[in-house]
């Protein structure tokens, strides 16, 4: 944990008409540390995300990145700023191909076209590539989204993020449902951003992922973060399992 | 006296607004389907009713007959559009297309039949009377107002107190819950569009007596429909109907300040303002974004 | 004969881009406006305008008619950014509605319910267009250009980037895309191609009045689109083709009184519509929407 803090949520709360969704989490995401949220369903996780990511506002609290405030931006400037994220239902844009799927994460600006001329193109045509190069999508390039199988529409979500070269990952349950080929291959993606400097934080059920990857877990129940530390130490902490898999205590 | 009698002209025209929106509000609230083609339900009631007092039928028969039919295009266009529809895609803007084509194949073919102009029949209920100086009222107002109010009362409890009832809003609150109370989404459903359709005969009889009826009153009356679910609120019934009656009141109200031209651009000044500035509507749930 | 059939191309092409336009916010940006005849309707009233008060010349009439349409679009943007579905249709219904009461009583503008008269002929940069050919020529070239435009945006940043928002709105927002700018744009470059249509459709009648620019007028154009195929390029000129030449067809009918066509020809959009919608959502010339 000796990298700096390169995203901070700080004391952030949210309700939704008297339920309260998060109540006073913080969470800091250190500089190429992957940090896993775990906890139940309901625990508040993905509405930590989106209130990261401007998606939602936070009732109270504040949201650093380097130790600026991001807190009240509007979501594309927030990933303007170099965050980007995955969602659960994946929400990619259907009708499109694969190809477009990745180019369009990459072209910001809302006017007619892209600053750059030819060579800005040209740049942003080799990052779709290796993009899909990575996630194994290269051949699927011309075909809609919405004609991809389930696991590929998980890696187009994956090919997506990559291509941006944002520093900061949030990824929302990315290997759900995958066959264990698959996942070695999330596995292996998320572990050579990583390498590369990326910092990640990812919410997973998926114990065997979360071990595998996670530097940090921070433990989430009903909006309120129980603990946060080594995997070791979360995953051998009987009473956080114990509501983990269901048994909640009275 | 201008100003009570145009707020005498408001109630009744309001009134009859409140009725039909508060059917597309009722088949929106329950199916999410935005029913424009309610507007020809309204036009098909009224020709009906027109068609039959003219071969001669008694006029609660002709309103029977009015009834019926409203009832079974409501029911055609949710078995035979709506459903197909949904099963396959039911994106919102493929409902609301079949829907709006429906409406305007329904207003050609009435005016294929009776022509494009009004079509009216002369019945004494419609001869003002002078009831205080300079304030002149048509005995039909009263009719309107007791039949307002004896439907709105019988759909209230039917919505509240019936098994149907609660199941209808259950519908429209939480699907969810349909399962608890034992009913099928798809009886349900049919059951809102002959509800919801039903709704707008009163309305279509009493404008075929009082001012008349012409094909082109479905794009009217969709409009008022969709302005007066929306400025009540979408999801609420009661707050479609209390828009109807304000969306009537504006209509002649401002006549008072504005030539009788402008009388129909008020409503949608209020809608457009609504959407802008109060997008739940009146009695609405938040979720317009 | 061949006068008809010029009449009737000019039209085509005149509508072609009016439904072009249209398809940037039905098909591409998923703003489903029920207002476009409104803009058709400032464009043709400004050109008119232009062209009894300033000079005939069609370039000087289209581009003010253009400009004030994009600038008025403004209007329909502000409810497009603010909500959306249900919402904003009733919201362009209503900006429908009022614009046509205005219109119809805003005599000092648009000549009331007698419109504008007497629009001079067109000319371009002192050559005169006024023959129904050379008019025919002046209409498909805007409307190449209207298609060239089209196509080479929506096959740019700016297609891709109004298609995803479509199809994910949130997912549009967390890659960078500021939507309240894509939607504004794209309304405003919408309405600036049909103020071109408009400015056609004022020379080509030489008379404009507010009965072309109603609710109906709106619902034809959004019939085009969505006949055709939204989201296409060639979707909604196949849409205005097939609408166009409906009366003309159902002409050659014997057993329908001409003075019904318009209403068959009402009925049988209406019930295409409503059966397109059931059978192929997509239109005409659209993809099907294939399995998930």
């Amino acid at each position: 944990m000796n990298t700096p803090v390169l995203l901070s949520a700080r004391g952030i709360s949210r309700s939704f008409g008297g339920n309260a969704a998060v109540q006073d989490v913080t969470l800091e995401l250190h500089q190429g540390v992957v940090t896993a949220l775990a906890g139940p369903n309901g625990a508040g996780k993905t509405t930590l995300f989106n209130l990261i990511t401007g998606h939602l506002v936070p009732d109270r609290g504040a949201v650093e990145l380097k130790g600026a405030s991001i807190l009240g931006l509007k979501p594309h400037r927030v990933a303007l700023k170099g965050i980007a994220r995955s969602f659960q239902d994946l929400r990619l844009f259907g009708s499109m191909s694969v190809y477009d799927n990745v180019l369009s994460a990459i072209e910001p600006t809302p006017w007619l076209w892209q600053p750059g001329g030819s060579s800005g193109a040209a740049a942003r045509r080799l990052q779709v590539e290796r993009a899909l190069d990575a996630t194994g999508l290269a051949e699927l390039a011309g075909t809609r989204a919405i004609d991809l199988s389930y696991a590929e529409t998980k890696f187009l979500s994956m090919a997506r993020i990559i291509a941006t070269g944002a520093p900061i990952w949030l990824l929302d349950e990315p290997a759900s449902g995958l066959d264990p080929a698959s996942r070695a291959r999330f596995v292996k993606l998320v572990r050579d951003a990583t390498a590369a400097g990326v910092t990640v934080c990812l919410i997973e059920h998926n114990l065997d992922i979360v071990t595998e990857l996670a530097d940090r877990i921070a433990f989430l129940d009903q909006g309120r973060k129980l603990a946060e530390g080594r995997p070791d130490q979360i995953l051998g902490d009987a009473e956080l399992i114990a509501i983990y898999f269901g048994e909640r205590r009275e | 006296m201008l100003l009570t009698q145009l707020a005498v002209a408001g109630i009744q025209t309001g009134m009859l607004y409140a009725l039909t929106a508060a059917g597309f509000a009722l088949i929106f609230g329950a199916t999410r389907v935005f029913h424009v083609a309610h507007g020809a339900t309204f036009i098909l009631a009224g020709y009906a009713f027109l068609e039959a007092v003219q071969l001669g039928l008694h006029w609660s028969l002709a309103s029977g007959v009015a009834l019926l039919l409203a009832v079974a295009f409501g029911l055609f266009m949710d078995a035979l559009v709506y459903r197909p529809i949904q099963k396959h895609e039911g994106s919102f803007f493929t409902v609301f297309v079949a829907s709006f084509g429906a409406g305007i194949a329904m207003q050609a073919l009435i005016q294929f039949f009776f022509g494009g102009g009004f079509a009216t029949i002369s019945v004494p209920l419609t001869r003002a009377a002078e009831v205080l100086p300079g304030l002149y009222i048509a005995p039909v107002f009263w009719v309107a107002l007791a039949v307002v109010v004896v439907v709105f009362a019988a759909v209230s409890l039917f919505l509240e107190r019936t098994h149907a009832g609660l199941g209808l809003r259950a519908l429209s609150e939480n699907p969810e819950l349909l399962r608890a109370y034992g009913l099928s989404a798809r009886r349900l459903s049919a059951l809102a569009f002959v509800l919801g359709s039903a709704l707008a005969v009163p309305g279509a009889i009493l404008t075929t007596v009082t001012t008349g009826i012409q094909p082109a009153d479905s794009a009217h009356v969709m409009l008022v429909s969709l302005a007066a679910t929306v400025v009540g609120g979408i999801g609420s019934i009661r707050g479609a109907a209390l828009a109807g009656l304000f969306l009537g009141l504006v209509e002649n109200l401002v006549v008072s300040v504005v030539d009788t031209q402008w009388s129909q651009a008020a409503s949608f000044v209020v809608l457009f303002a609504f959407i802008l500035f109060r997008p739940n509507g009146l009695m609405g749930r938040a979720g317009a974004r | 004969m061949i006068a008809y059939l010029v009449n009737l191309a000019t039209l085509i092409a005149i509508f072609g881009i009016a439904a072009t336009s249209l398809n940037l916010l039905i098909g591409y940006a998923g703003i489903f406006s029920i207002a476009h005849a409104m803009f058709f309707g400032i464009g043709a009233y400004v050109a008119a305008q232009v062209a009894l008060t300033v000079s005939p010349d069609f370039l000087v009439a289209a581009l003010a008619a253009a400009v004030v349409a994009g600038a008025l679009s403004l209007c329909l943007a502000l409810p497009a950014l603010r909500v959306r579905g249900e919402y904003f249709v009733a919201a362009s219904l209503g900006l429908q509605m009022m614009a046509s009461t205005i219109f119809a009583e805003a005599h000092s503008l648009t000549g009331g319910v007698g419109g504008l008269v007497g629009i001079p002929p067109a000319r371009i940069l002192g050559f005169d267009v006024a023959s129904p050919d050379a008019f025919l020529v002046l209409a498909l070239a805007c409307l190449a250009v209207t298609l060239a435009v089209v196509r080479t945006l929506m096959r740019g940043s700016f297609g891709r980037s109004l298609m995803a928002l479509r199809d994910s709105e949130s997912a549009a927002e967390a890659f960078g895309k500021d939507v309240r700018a894509l939607k504004t744009l794209v309304v405003v470059v919408g309405c600036f191609f049909v103020g071109i249509a408009g400015a056609l459709f004022a020379f080509h009648m030489a008379f404009v009045n507010v009965e072309s620019f109603t609710l109906e007028q709106s619902v034809v154009l959004m019939a085009m689109v969505i006949i055709g195929g939204a989201g296409t390029l060639t979707g909604p000129l196949v849409g205005v083709i097939a609408l166009l030449s409906l009366p003309a067809a159902l002409s050659f009918l014997p057993f329908i009184p001409a003075t019904e066509i318009g209403t068959v020809q009402q009925f049988i959009y209406g019930a295409l519509m409503t059966a397109l919608m059931i059978f192929r959502p997509s239109g005409i010339v659209g993809l099907s929407r294939g399995a998930r």
